[in-house]
């Protein structure tokens, strides 16, 4: 009787035994990273358990899904991505900003993914625009996740403070599609504003206080551009001067902080911006939206005081006389490590939906990627991104270059030159120019 | 015969002497043996590794462990960073820094810290001491944290907010006066390494000397200066020595607070550039290799600065024998 017992817990314990293998066997692994700003933009690493099951169904596998998520600085988050794939532990997914194909391409950590993309019909949908800034070396490297326009954000409060009229108030975005409303008409409006002392000198203008995608766009909207034909870098001095003459400019007539570069994001950018009162134009970017409404007047309303005091428009015309923003799409990218690309790229296609997408748009104010979002009842219902979906018609965007760091880098240090008066627009242009040609030596065309 | 068994016996002697001096050498390294290992590990073989990534082109875009895949590129990055036009500005921004830290906080303040909390009573003095290590225990990010809420612009900083209720115009401090909040949040943190190896010389100063001089009818200060300081020599060299080395090479409270700005790297020091290059960008694709030579040359400067303490300050007699053990 004893013996039988035995006999049955050993041969139970066998079967589970194999059991356990089998279900492991078939398990497939699959790691995706995510940077996201909690709880707004969660849905960048949670769409993908909502439609695990869907793709396990549809792939007859067993998916072990790891989301590791979190608001890490762009710096650490992008080193972490490398060293990993260096140690061969990098994620299956990693989410990061598009312009990272041109360093991670090269360095072969990322696959390209033109033959496996006409496999998943959900990617037919995607805005082509989109898949511009997502090749390099003739080929695509990773999957838009997500779109967004870098506009002003105008303080209704303080325009009605100086005089505007409703109707001028709600009109601006359309004047300045227009090219009606222009830079220079805005810096005159911000000068206004501190004369009559509706706002502080300096306030009457900021832009981000530290290094960042945006300011690229002043360089743009002067004429100036980043690559050549050929798809080598360039810098233009001319526009490279109007852009620091615009800036400097702006420092010494008072409308621009001197020391906005430098100013703390969290503890003193969002909150000034956010109340209404205090800034009269804002260069910020569509998801900042969603982040003051939770974190800085939630109190006093929320998405509805925004709406009331705060409103969005493109960046108004400068020299080319276009008004224009800047889109820096995250893009979902293959790491060359992983074991299941396939299953990977399934998984993307699964959540590149409108449905799955709105989740995300709607909840970060970021704009849609496909056509059929577009459409949706979700997206076009939606106050916010229907305020903001035309700019994705006047947009720029970064150059994936692996030389694009260093370019930037010289670029933000004539921004610094210039605002803090250490040279003037000439002079910055200079220290700009001498320093891509160290770096970049024969990498940089100066025309 | 006796002159062979002499020779055997001094033969023998000597052989039990040579086994004595090597039994005597091999316990001395043994001794050694533990931290020579470490210096090995964490010292000699990075420096090394950072001397080898210097010469190569390593970045983002190229990125490998392997050393053998890593494309040399000679001095490229030495002849980028010698021509780099901040370069010049970051070496004396770093020079300055550490002569300013280290000359106010680290050793004159440290030493007036000591003198006065050994002079009061003991327990006040304790409790003094303890207060002053706080910003050393602290981690460097809640550190800088508590500064910057501080100094903060209006509305957000405390010190504005009392200038506001006294109708005083507020300021945006760190960015006015970045250089006067680097070496001070630095200095608070210096202080108590330097207030501790002093404290502890102070209070190991046999009391019939420092009797004996009130006796001969000092004054307190007389007794600092003539019996207190010549005693604590060695200490206070050894601080100034150890905290130069220390400050050349501490950088993150710098990055949370001005992040080497405002401006063109008005705060920026050696240690920090070299971290930016290699290790921090916005954009990514970090350059490791030319990043590597600032570190390379941080190590050289270093090394340069231990030696020429060493023999100035001739701490070779610091560590000699006592010469009344010698007799």
């Amino acid at each position: 009787m004893k013996s039988r017992l035995c006999l049955t817990l050993l041969v139970m314990f066998v079967m589970s035994l194999l059991a356990g293998a089998a279900i492991a066997q078939d398990s497939v692994g699959i790691t995706v990273r995510c940077k996201a700003s909690p709880p707004e933009e969660d849905w960048r690493c949670n769409s993908f358990a909502v439609v695990e099951e869907q793709v396990e169904a549809d792939l007859g596998i067993d998916i072990d899904l790891n989301l590791i998520q979190d608001n890490a600085g762009w710096g650490d988050y992008k080193n972490e991505f490398v060293l990993a794939s260096e140690a061969g532990e990098a994620p299956d997914i990693i989410l990061s900003g598009h312009e990272d194909i041109g360093a991670w391409a090269p360095a072969g950590f990322i696959i390209p993914l033109d033959d496996v993309i006409p496999l998943h019909s959900e990617f037919d949908d995607i805005v082509p625009s989109l898949w511009d800034s997502h090749g390099y070396a003739g080929q695509i490297w990773g999957i838009p996740q997500d779109a967004e326009a870098r506009p002003i954000f105008y303080s209704k409060l303080l325009l009605r403070d100086l005089g505007w009229s409703e109707e001028d108030i709600e009109s601006l975005p359309d004047r300045v599609v227009a090219g009606e409303w222009t830079f220079a008409d805005m810096l005159a409006t911000a000068e206004a504003a501190i004369d009559e002392g509706v706002v502080d000198a300096g306030n009457g203008w900021w832009h981000r206080p530290s290094n960042g995608p945006d300011f690229l766009y002043y360089y743009y909207g002067h004429g100036g551009e980043v690559l050549n034909m050929e798809g080598n870098l360039v810098v233009d001095r001319d526009a490279l001067v109007a852009t620091y003459e615009l800036l400097g400019g702006a420092v010494s007539s008072g409308v621009l902080r001197s020391d906005v570069i430098g100013l703390d994001w969290n503890e003193v950018w969002h909150p000034t911006v956010a109340q209404a009162d205090t800034v009269l134009f804002a260069a910020g970017g569509t998801w900042n939206w969603p982040n003051w409404s939770i974190n800085y007047v939630a109190d006093k309303g929320g998405d509805e005081f925004l709406f009331e005091n705060i409103g969005l428009t493109l960046i108004p015309a400068m020299a080319t006389g276009n008004a224009i923003t800047l889109t820096h799409p995250l893009t979902y990218m293959i790491s060359s490590g992983s074991e299941n690309p396939d299953v990977a790229l399934a998984l993307i296609a699964a959540i590149t939906t409108p449905e799955h997408n709105n989740k995300h748009a709607i909840d970060s104010f970021h704009l849609g990627i496909l056509n059929a979002q577009l459409e949706s009842e979700a997206y076009a219902n939606n106050r916010l991104l229907s305020s903001a979906h035309y700019m994705l018609d006047h947009t720029t965007a970064l150059p994936n270059h692996p030389g694009w760091n260093a370019w930037s880098n010289a670029y933000f240090l004539g921004i610094q030159a210039v605002e803090t008066g250490e040279a003037d627009a000439a002079g910055a242009a200079d220290i700009a120019i001498a320093q891509m040609q160290n770096e970049l030596g024969d990498g940089i065309t100066v025309r | 015969m006796s002159e062979p068994n002499s020779k055997a016996k001094s033969s023998a002697a000597l052989v039990q002497s040579r086994r004595n001096a090597l039994r005597s050498y091999l316990g001395a390294y043994g001794f050694m043996a533990p931290a020579g290992v470490l210096v090995i590990i964490f010292f000699l073989i990075p420096v090394a590794i950072v001397l080898y990534l210097s010469v190569t082109n390593l970045a983002s875009s190229n990125f490998t462990s392997d050393l053998a895949r890593m494309e040399f590129i000679g001095l490229k990055n030495y002849e980028t960073l010698l021509n780099d036009q901040f370069a010049r500005k970051i070496f004396f921004n770093t020079i300055f820094y550490v002569l300013v830290t280290l000359s106010i906080f680290n050793v004159s303040l440290a030493l007036v810290v000591s003198l006065l909390t050994t002079h009061i009573d003991r327990s006040a003095g304790f409790v003094f001491r303890a207060l002053w290590i706080l910003p050393r225990i602290t981690s460097p990010v809640v550190y800088i944290l508590i500064w910057k809420r501080m100094m903060a612009e209006a509305p957000f900083g405390i010190l504005n907010q009392f200038n506001e209720l006294l109708g005083q115009p507020t300021y945006n401090y760190v960015s006015t006066n970045p250089w006067v909040f680097v070496v001070v949040v630095n200095g608070f943190i210096g202080v108590s390494f330097g207030m501790i190896i002093f404290t502890s010389a102070i209070e190991s100063i046999p009391k019939d000397l420092l009797n004996a001089s009130l006796v001969d009818g000092s004054s307190r200060m007389q007794r600092i200066r003539f019996v207190i300081l010549p005693l604590i020599r060695w200490p206070l060299l050894f601080v100034v020595t150890y905290q130069t080395l220390s400050l050349l090479t501490s950088f993150e409270e710098i990055l949370l607070l001005t992040d080497g700005g405002p401006g063109l790297y008005r705060t920026e020091v050696w240690s920090l550039t070299a971290f930016h290059r290699a290790l921090s960008n916005y954009f990514g694709n970090a350059q490791w290799g030319y990043g590597s030579a600032f570190a390379v040359l941080l190590v050289l400067i270093g090394v340069v600065l231990a030696v020429i303490y060493m023999r100035v300050f001739r701490f070779d007699e610091l560590i000699a024998e006592p010469r009344v053990e010698a007799l």
